[in-house]
């Protein structure tokens, strides 16, 4: 009804979002321009917001230092590690909880959510002397199992928000055709729900991949992940912003792109989580 | 489910118990076999330890200021999208892109805008005539000002998530509830705090309570910056109890400090859980 004497007011409205917005996105945009420099201008005074010159010696000099491609390379099988054994262990604790919602149901969905609330340093200090009598210190397994106690109850919560939505009926007509249980879980309600299992993969998949503190416990020389790696650039080769740029730069402009691209899904999974909390 | 609990059993809550063992004993890193049961000779030393309730309140306060900034920000720009309504989607979208940066990333990039003599933003201070020279300012070299000055990743990368997470509670909120009152001669202010605020209160204790956690355990964001310098200015729990196990390796001594902030963050949580979230409990389930 007011839409129109509104008008001008709306436009002043956009023009203040797209100046909050625009300073929002900044600090990336500089870190993207400063990792095209030539990386002698990336420590120049003062700095500059455009380069004079563009650049890839910050990348190329990444490039041939064996350690960082090793640490990217661990962090993705981390990630993939993690993510895969949450799910195998998430999806049919989720659906059991869904299905039945019984009591027993109810306390471990609880206890999941208290799991949230316990800091990675208590259970890291204790973690790491379990892992140190099996002798897995330093090994992809040891920090694909710590990502797990971060990812597990995440999936969970996610999983089950997404099966509540799925008839209970489906499972008793594949049961009433010769399914067992196991069955019916594989070949009909996984297959319903391969969005929410997707989006729960992503998060999965995220936690794992951003973790420091378990995977710096954990890891010493072989299975180093890249955030530690990143973290001792600096010890290491004293100011050199061009190649740290360039390194942060390629941690995550990757799953940036990624996540963009699957907006839609993402905003659904992280909302439910909270929402529905 | 009962794979899924015998991992959270095995790799969660049996740790959990060692740590609490632990805690009781004299144990260090390298020969953890030998180890002599104490009592609550860790947990006493811990209580009188000035280091330990300096980097405790230092926690305290790295968490609420996040919080509030994070809080008061995101809130903001909940608001005004949800005033926009659907046609700021791609705005929304955009704003959304810090979520999904590591803050291992975040921390080490707003390192360098803050490095006092080449870091852009005090040189845009400088440009701005705020400051009178580019160095004046050592954000994360000035103990008085380096545990603020760690908390701007924090709040750059998650001021997105509250915004996201209220912004679909307001969402949810009847438009004909907000039509009704205004008929009824409400203000905007009265609108807000008599129906926005009290519907929206259990997606606010989402936020305050899974936000609040993850600044008090921040570890990382503030590691890449600072390591806890200078002279410990920024220094929090995590990072003393991980100093104390494995600088010192005094294992027993760091469990015990874990335990208290473990417990210290449950209590707190249920505080918040219970301030915020309760009294509307009955709603929800309608």
């Amino acid at each position: 009804m007011s839409q129109r004497t509104l008008q001008p007011r709306r436009i002043m409205l956009y023009a203040l979002m797209l100046f909050v917005l625009l300073l929002y996105l900044s600090p990336y945009a500089y870190l993207l321009l400063t990792s095209l420099k030539p990386p002698a201008d990336a420590i120049a005074i003062p700095p500059r917001i455009i380069p004079e010159t563009f650049s890839l010696d910050s990348y190329i000099g990444l490039s041939q230092n064996p350690g960082v491609s090793r640490a990217f390379l661990n962090s993705a099988v981390i990630g993939v590690l993690s993510t895969v054994l949450a799910l195998l262990l998430a999806v049919p604790a989720a659906w059991a909880v869904v299905r039945n919602g019984s009591r027993p149901g109810r306390i471990f969905l609880l206890v999941a959510l208290i799991t949230r609330m316990v800091p990675y340093i208590a259970i890291a200090i204790p973690l790491f002397a379990l892992m140190r009598n099996f002798h897995l210190i330093d090994s992809w397994f040891a920090v694909s199992l710590a990502h797990t106690t971060i990812s597990l109850p995440l999936a969970i919560w996610l999983l089950a928000g997404f099966l509540e939505a799925i008839p209970p009926e489906l499972e008793d007509a594949a049961r009433v055709d010769g399914c067992s249980r196991l069955g019916a879980l594989i070949r009909v309600i996984i297959p319903v729900t391969t969005g929410g299992i997707l989006v729960t993969a992503i998060f999965c998949f995220l936690a794992s991949w951003n973790e420091f503190l378990y995977a710096l416990l954990l890891t010493s020389v072989k299975a180093k992940t890249a955030p530690i790696v990143i973290a001792e650039f600096k010890t290491q080769y004293g100011l050199d912003w061009g190649p740290m740029t360039a390194i942060g730069t390629l941690y995550s402009l990757p799953v940036i792109l990624f996540s963009l691209f699957m907006q839609r899904r993402i905003v659904a999974g992280m909302t439910m989580g909270a929402v529905k909390g | 489910m009962a794979p899924a609990a015998l991992f959270l059993l095995v790799f969660v809550a049996y740790p959990l118990l060692t740590l609490l063992r632990d805690s009781l004993y004299d144990v260090a890193l390298m020969t953890p076999h030998q180890r002599v049961f104490i009592g609550l000779e860790n947990f006493q030393r811990a209580l009188t330890s000035s280091r330990v309730i300096d980097t405790a309140e230092r926690t305290l306060r790295y968490t609420l200021i996040a919080l509030t900034v994070e809080f008061t920000l995101g809130f903001l720009m909940a608001l005004l999208f949800n005033h926009l309504g659907r046609r700021s989607e791609l705005m929304r979208t955009l704003f959304l892109f810090p979520l999904m940066i590591p803050p291992i990333v975040a921390g080490l990039l707003w390192r360098f805008l803050l490095i006092d003599n080449f870091g852009i933003v005090n040189h845009i201070l400088h440009f701005l005539g705020l400051l009178s020279a580019p160095s004046d300012i050592a954000w994360l070299g000035d103990r008085d000002i380096a545990l603020y000055s760690v908390t701007l990743p924090d709040i750059w990368l998650t001021t997105s998530f509250v915004t996201l997470v209220l912004y679909t509670g307001l969402q949810n909120i009847p438009r004909e509830l907000n039509e009704a009152a205004r008929i009824d001669g409400a203000s905007v202010l009265q609108l807000f705090r008599h129906i926005t605020l009290p519907l929206l209160r259990p997606v606010i204790a989402v936020v305050v309570i899974i936000r609040g956690i993850d600044a008090a355990r921040a570890f990382d964001i503030i590691w890449v910056q600072t390591e806890g310098g200078p002279r410990f200015a920024s220094e929090v729990l995590s990072m003393h109890i991980y100093r104390n196990m494995i600088r010192y390796g005094d294992v027993g001594f760091a469990s015990a400090i874990a335990t208290l902030f473990l417990l210290a963050l449950l209590l707190l949580s249920l505080l918040a859980f219970f301030s915020i979230w309760r009294p509307v409990q009955g709603r929800r389930d309608s």
